[in-house]
């Protein structure tokens, strides 16, 4: 039985005749904490919308908690906590009384853990969620969607806007959730240290594909860089495969390459390097070289890092 | 069923400036009504059919915006979207609204009938066929009325605000003038019934299909 909390199955969507989602496929198992990047307008919201069912797929299915997102029973949606893009509260709503909404009609409340965090970020009760500033109202939709006890959390952006130390404590606090077990997180950003503090598995996405799809150990791992110096003029082609990117300045060569191996250093080894250096990456650099559209190979190299 | 009863409060709340006029309107209609009852004479005829041309183009309007802006406002505040993330659906969410619509007709109808059967009780001579008229009477008023609160439904779940919103007043119009022409009754008011039916089929079909 696939017991996948999130399924995402060959998802496509057009928006007036571009494509922003091509072919997508994603399975985030029960308990894990899966980190969505992507550039701006890489399609990171659509899939989310989607999942939620506020958009459709122009082909291609989505489940949520084994059921079809596009027509989810309330049941479900009970059990699936939400911070959406641009916090989408009811803005003409005081704070008090979108919080008496959400709690009425929550399957679950826990009403100890809500005033701890609304405590914690001193979000006024009284003012309209209009008049809040743009980190108080992501404070605001965090706090309602944990109150409700999710199963799954969905978080889409939930930093943007937010000040340091505001993004700081939504980070502790989202640690705090992922150590209560079970729960499932989709967490989406472009700020790469906060998906890098809290993300065991990544998703990077890139001109609406699935590049990268992998436990974020195994993606340091698995993708590495390299300064090459011939002694005298570069080769034109390593025949090495999967190679994200390569750039050549006369004798060297900077080279990043998929799933390095033996294989591949033998190869490289004929061509009789004057040195062969590992340059060290961090996820914001193997982000920058996947999703860089000016770089041809990315995609054919890095769509072997899928389902590692 | 609480959930139902919440969304529906929310509705109301909402749009509670529509349910004060309707109690409003709906006790000044009271007033003129048992005024004419009991001063009634003929050379207040011509009156009369101004008041209920003028009476018929205010429910019209009223109604028609009404729904209206039950749907622009969710598109604009995105309402449902913020609704959708909370244990509730797009249907229950859409059946909301149409109740809280329905009951703000209402609303404005319910004592303006009781009134009106009182009156009669009071005043007419017992001849069961004016029942029947008055019955008759009562249903029109609030069938055309649920129609043009269909049409505002309609109307305001698209982009733009004052085009539909025109538009909508143009097609409730040309509706009321048609059954008006036509005249309360039984055909009549199967012909609003089905026009209401397929009315919400479209608006639950735009509503559960467009992104939000």
């Amino acid at each position: 039985m696939d017991e996948s909390v999130i399924k995402i199955e060959n998802l496509v969507k057009y928006f007036d005749g571009r494509c922003v989602l091509d072919g997508i496929n994603l399975k985030v198992s029960q308990g894990c904490v899966y980190g969505l990047l992507g550039r701006n307008g890489a399609g990171k919201t659509t899939i989310i919308r989607i999942l939620l069912g506020l958009d459709f797929p122009t082909r291609g299915q989505t489940f949520l908690l084994g059921d079809d997102s596009s027509s989810l029973p309330a049941e479900i949606r009970g059990r699936i906590g939400c911070v959406a893009e641009g916090h989408n509260l009811i803005q003409n709503y005081k704070v008090d009384k979108i919080i008496k909404l959400c709690k009425d009609i929550s399957l679950k409340w826990d009403n100890d853990f809500f005033e701890h965090l609304i405590e914690t970020f001193h979000l006024p009760l009284d003012r309209k969620v209009k008049d809040l500033s743009m980190g108080m109202r992501a404070q605001l939709n965090l706090s309602l969607a944990m109150a409700t006890e999710p199963e799954l959390l969905i978080l889409d952006d939930p930093t943007l806007g937010l000040d340091t130390v505001s993004r700081r404590q939504f980070l502790e606090l989202a640690a705090e959730i992922i150590q209560k077990q079970g729960r499932t997180i989709l967490f989406c950003s472009h700020i790469l240290s906060d998906v890098e503090r809290i993300a065991e598995r990544i998703g990077i996405m890139a001109a609406g594909k699935l590049v990268v799809d992998c436990p974020l150990e195994e993606l340091k791992k698995r993708v590495i860089k390299l300064r090459i110096i011939f002694p005298e003029k570069t080769p034109e082609s390593l025949y090495i495969t999967e190679i994200i990117n390569q750039q050549t300045d006369g004798r060297e060569m900077v080279l990043t390459v998929a799933n390095w191996n033996n294989q591949k250093q033998t190869i490289l080894e004929t061509f009789k390097p004057s040195s062969c250096t590992e340059i060290p990456m961090s996820l914001e650099d193997i982000f920058i070289e996947c999703t860089n559209p000016v770089r041809k190979p990315v995609f054919a190299g890095v769509e072997e890092i899928q389902n590692a | 069923m609480l959930k139902m009863l919440i969304l529906i409060k929310r509705e109301i709340y909402d749009h509670l400036h529509y349910f004060i006029a309707a109690l409003m309107l709906s006790a000044l209609f009271i007033m003129v009504s048992i005024s004419i009852a009991y001063n009634f004479y003929s050379e207040m005829v011509p009156m009369l059919i101004v008041v209920f041309f003028s009476v018929m183009s205010l429910l019209t309007i009223g109604f028609t915006s009404l729904g209206i802006s039950q749907m622009y406002t969710d598109k604009n505040r995105r309402i449902s979207a913020f609704l959708s993330t909370l244990p509730v659906t797009r249907d229950q969410i859409l059946t909301a609204r149409i109740i809280a619509g329905i009951l703000a007709i209402l609303t404005f109808y319910v004592p303006l009938i009781i009134t009106t059967f009182v009156l009669y009780n009071l005043l007419a001579p017992p001849i069961p066929i004016y029942e029947d008229v008055l019955f008759d009477i009562s249903a029109f008023f609030i069938l055309i009325s649920i129609a043009c609160y269909c049409i505002g439904l309609l109307c305001g779940w698209t982009p733009g605000r004052f085009f539909p919103s025109l538009s909508g007043l143009a097609l409730a119009c040309v509706l009321v003038q048609l059954v008006i022409v036509k005249g309360p009754g039984l055909s009549i008011s199967a012909i609003l019934i089905l026009f209401i039916i397929a009315s919400l089929i479209r608006v639950r079909q735009k509503f559960t299909s467009t992104a939000l």
